[in-house]
């Protein structure tokens, strides 16, 4: 997933009304006009939400016949989740930087300075298009 | 999983020497860069609260610039910052670091809030909670293979 597609997927689910569609979505699968009925907006407003929706992947529209019928893909979520989860791992790289960088410090300016503080940083392996930044 | 990232770490040295190594440039370049490039990062910075600083990371892909303003700078317990990025959806987050004293060491805790209101939002929700762990699981399932 690009960071477009990120951008998609998190501009997508920062709207309540949206949030419930795929809140409802994860009970079964529904036609456009029965989630128009559940909610308090119109049907025009509902495929609206529903098109921002497709557009980051976060729904299948499949058309049976006359119905329109959407189904939940919940695999960009995780892209979400992973986006929360580099920043962690981020965070937890920098402490341990850091603390190398104050313990070569610590230790005087010897020529082990510049390897500690690059060196716990070495054996990490980052995911194909970046960490958190 | 929450809204807030949260991470911590004792580490043996004095919270005022931990402290003035996140506001002192020089020092900032050396640890607050990416890991694989072994370039130090560029940083810019004016550290009183209101002032501004700038984190250029560089690795593999290019480089990842940082924006964000200081909002507390309490020597040597607490230090709270803005933190924008593009990977912050273009919006300020904001890194709260505090420095608890520990026998000869500190615990410097770093809590990332704010972090894009979409993402935060979506693991607020009760319900997708599980779903998200599910997800989470799942995906930890497929880099493993």
């Amino acid at each position: 997933m690009g960071e477009h597609q990120l951008d998609a997927v998190l501009s997508a689910v920062a709207d309540p009304t949206r949030r419930a569609i795929l809140d409802r979505l994860r009970a079964g699968d529904a036609r456009v006009t029965d989630l128009a009925s559940a909610f308090p907006i119109s049907l025009n407003s509902t495929s609206k939400h529903i098109k921002v929706l497709e557009r980051a992947e976060l729904v299948h529209r499949e058309v049976r016949g006359r119905d329109h019928v959407l189904s939940l893909r919940a695999e960009a979520l995780g892209e979400a989740v992973a986006w929360m989860q580099q920043y962690r791992e981020f965070w937890e790289q920098r402490l341990e930087a850091l603390e190398a960088f104050v313990l070569a410090g610590d230790a005087g300016e010897t020529g082990d300075a510049a390897a500690g503080a690059s060196g716990p940083e070495a054996s990490g392996t980052e995911p194909s298009d970046g960490g958190a930044r | 999983m929450t809204a807030a990232v949260t991470v911590s770490r004792r580490i043996a040295a004095s919270a005022e020497r931990l402290f003035d190594a996140w506001l002192d440039p020089a020092a900032i370049a050396q640890w607050m860069r990416r890991d694989d490039s072994g370039r130090p990062s560029v940083v810019v910075s004016d550290p009183r609260v209101g002032g501004t600083y700038s984190i250029t990371m560089i690795d593999r892909f290019g480089e990842n610039v940082h924006v964000g303003a200081y909002r507390v700078i309490d020597r040597p317990r607490e230090l709270e910052f803005t933190w924008r990025s593009e990977h912050t959806v273009g919006i300020d987050s904001v890194v709260r670091v505090t420095f608890e004293p520990d026998g000869d060491g500190t615990v410097v805790e770093v809590h990332h809030t704010r972090l894009p209101d979409a993402a935060a939002a979506a693991v607020h929700e009760a319900g997708w909670t599980e779903l998200l762990g599910r997800l989470e699981r799942t995906m930890n399932g497929m880099e493993a293979a």
